[in-house]
């Protein structure tokens, strides 16, 4: 289990991460969101130990993360950290054996995930040579090849077409099911909303959401009406108090509300109209975010 | 993690040795080195004459010749010349004349006893000129004592070179005038292959790290040893590897003189036994006893210095050309030192020069040379070398910070100020 605990670093005057405190158990998937200069990356490296926080601490299970845990990580990098002139193998070979690897055991499992990935041709191509998404499977491979009790995945599926998606959606789950700690941060929301259980929003250093994704979009006062039908008075719609926006969506119509309880008077207007389909429903993760952070709906 | 700094210092370390370039820079030098050194057998074999031989000759209306043969066998020692007498009238000759052959007319004078004519097809090299004009002056002088009826024996000790008994007060001063043979033949021949593998050792670390942090691989490196291991590891791994090349480099002039031996003996460009003695007859056998092995000291130190400062510099960089534009002052500070130790002959004495001689990376080139020219001892030597361990230490001391802050840093900020930044945290 990793176990952060009110970490807070500052370069200067700037606070990077403020108070951030979080747990990520075994198997369990954890979304880290924030925009970009967020704090995300100062988090991840404190956890690595590449630096170290002003105050708090970093835990993996119970121990201080230092050289000795190191081993047990792996960390996808938002930019790809490969050394682009070597082959895959010594590529492999070469994290590997910085984790504590020895060559025959690195070459086993080498050779299992790039079956899994498909791509067991590649093995002594150069990694220049390779397309931008088999990179990313490379990388992939070069983070978990140490079967890390914990996982930083920071945007891991970037130049990735929807087949390899699945795939490296599937070798998540399969490192999640074997007890992996997986903290995953995205600038797409839909892979959050499909992984994570709980999750913290970081904005310039500070949690602004923080908690299970279900309680989080539960909790969220505003929430949209999903309406499908004819001869629906939009403009009656539109002039109620508390309706934030009305567009068209899909052939449905999406209004937005400031609360629940603006819920009954919409239905009241359209009631009498043809309808088929009347849904209240929970914003998207994106659209919470987009809220939280700039405010889509202020 | 002793393991790890072991695997990335054989990593590096084998990355440089069976790289292409280094197989194909070292199958040139190795080709280099033994033709240069057997550049007369190679001339030879494609029909020329390296030690071409000048043929001059003598028309002589003087009756001067045996006198002329006699002094220009004196002064040309080493070269090559042939001289006869004209068998065939000044026009015939003039006509047949070839390029390797000159022409001495020799003609008495009542007021200066001698004048003389030279012909050649082309213009003379000056050391030719300046041999044959000696030779015509001596000649010139014994003719003008001879018509003045000075004795004999009297011009012949006249004519005899003088004897000269050398007494040197400064019992250190191990010089002789040999010593400017040796600084300005033998000394830029061997400091100059030491220039080249500095050059190659700034640039192999500072590539290297550089080549690190650009991919982003630095982070999961840095993830799983620590920054000094890191940087130790290029160190050492650059440091084995410019003494291996430096260690080839020898060899390859030892293959060279054995090819030489193979070829005749005297195909070398020079002669090594006539080295050896030169340095014997400067009295520098001793000294070299003593400056050898503290040289390589001070050259092991300067290498394991300037890749500190390679790597701690290349650490600060984002890109390759902000490497390069960081280097450039190491670069200018080694030229420095290996011309500084070229001319140190000219600061004879100068406390100038003794100082730049403690200075770190102008120490190795400066201080070995002006304690073999005698300009300062033994214990000055060890200064410079005390002197670079502990400015080693200072580099280890707050060079390991800046190299740790700097390459997880990707800000675009000016170098420099990121470092000194780097100090104070």
């Amino acid at each position: 289990m990793l176990k952060v605990e009110n970490i807070t670093k500052k370069y200067g005057e700037n606070v990077a991460v403020n108070n951030l405190s979080f747990t990520v158990d075994a198997g369990e998937i954890f979304g880290l969101l924030g925009e970009n200069g967020a704090g995300k990356t100062t988090t991840f490296r404190i956890i690595m130990g590449l630096i170290d926080a002003n105050e708090g601490k970093v835990t993996l299970d119970g121990k201080k993360i230092d050289y000795s845990e190191t081993d047990n990580i792996g960390f996808v990098t938002e930019e790809r950290s490969l050394l682009t002139k070597l082959t895959v193998q010594e590529q492999i070979e070469f994290y590997g054996t910085l984790k504590g690897l020895d060559k025959d055991t690195i070459d086993k499992r080498l050779d299992y995930w790039l079956e899994k990935f498909e791509i067991t041709s590649y093995k002594n191509r150069k990694i220049k040579e390779l397309s931008k998404g088999n990179q990313q499977k490379i990388q992939f491979i070069s983070a978990i090849i140490n079967e890390p009790k914990l996982l930083i995945l920071d945007e891991p599926f970037t130049g990735l077409d929807p087949i390899n998606v699945k795939l490296m959606k599937d070798a998540i789950y399969y490192l999640k099911e074997k007890g992996c700690s997986i903290i995953f941060s995205s600038h797409q929301m839909e892979y959050i909303e499909d992984f994570c259980e709980k999750l913290i929003l970081l904005v310039k250093g500070n949690t602004i959401l923080d908690g299970k994704l279900d309680d989080i979009k539960e909790n969220y006062a505003k929430k949209n009406i999903m309406i499908k039908g004819e001869d629906i008075d939009i403009s009656a719609i539109k002039k109620l108090k508390g309706v934030i926006s009305v567009e068209k969506t899909r052939g449905e119509l999406e209004v937005k509300i400031a609360n629940k309880e603006v819920a009954p008077k919409v239905f009241n207007i359209i009631k009498n109209s043809n309808i088929t389909k009347y849904d209240v429903v929970s914003p998207s993760l994106n659209e919470i975010f987009i809220a939280s952070v700039g405010g889509i709906h202020e | 993690m002793n393991k790890k700094f072991w695997y990335l210092t054989k990593l590096s370390f084998n990355k440089k040795v069976k790289s292409k370039w280094f197989i194909v820079t070292n199958v040139i030098l190795l080709i280099a080195i033994v033709a240069l050194l057997n550049i007369s057998s190679i001339i030879e074999f494609f029909g020329g004459d390296f030690e071409n031989n000048t043929n001059i000759i003598v028309v002589d209306n003087a009756n001067a010749y045996q006198l002329f043969e006699e002094n220009l066998n004196v002064y040309a020692e080493d070269e090559n010349f042939e001289v006869s007498t004209a068998n065939d009238d000044i026009d015939s000759i003039k006509e047949s004349l070839e390029d390797n052959q000159l022409v001495i007319v020799l003609n008495s004078d009542e007021v200066e006893y001698l004048k003389a004519e030279l012909i050649s097809n082309d213009k003379i090299d000056n050391l030719t000129y300046q041999i044959i004009l000696q030779a015509l002056n001596s000649t010139k002088t014994t003719i003008g004592m001879i018509n003045s009826n000075i004795d004999p024996e009297i011009l012949a000790n006249i004519s005899a070179s003088i004897t000269i008994d050398r007494t040197i007060l400064n019992e250190e001063a191990t010089t002789d005038e040999n010593m400017d043979m040796v600084m300005s033949s033998i000394f830029p021949t061997l400091i100059l292959p030491f220039f080249m593998l500095i050059v190659f050792l700034v640039q192999m670390v500072g590539g290297e790290i550089c080549e690190e942090k650009t991919t982003r691989s630095m982070e999961i490196i840095i993830a799983n040893v620590s920054p000094k291991a890191h940087l130790m590891s290029k160190v050492l791994a650059s440091n084995l590897f410019v003494i291996l090349q430096g260690v080839l480099l020898i060899i390859y002039c030892v293959i060279a003189y054995l090819v030489s031996l193979s070829l005749g003996g005297d195909s070398l460009g020079f002669d090594i036994s006539s080295i050896f003695g030169m340095i014997n007859s400067s009295g520098l056998t001793n000294t070299l006893i003593l400056v050898i092995p503290i040289t390589l000291i001070l050259i092991i130190l300067s290498f394991v210095a300037y890749a500190l400062v390679a790597g701690i510099l290349a650490s600060m960089t984002v890109n390759i050309e902000d490497f390069n534009q960081l280097q450039t002052p190491i670069m200018l500070i080694s030229v420095a030192g290996y011309y500084l130790a070229i001319m140190s002959a000219m600061f004879d004495g100068s406390i100038f020069i003794r100082i730049i001689s403690y200075i770190p990376f102008l120490s190795v080139f400066i201080s070995p040379t002006l304690f073999v020219l005698g300009q300062i001892t033994i214990i000055d030597v060890i200064i410079s070398v005390v002197i670079l361990i502990l400015f080693i230490y200072v580099l280890l001391k707050f060079g390991l910070r800046v190299y740790k802050a700097g390459i997880l840093n990707y800000s675009s900020g000016k170098v420099w100020s990121k470092l000194f930044k780097a100090i104070k945290e």
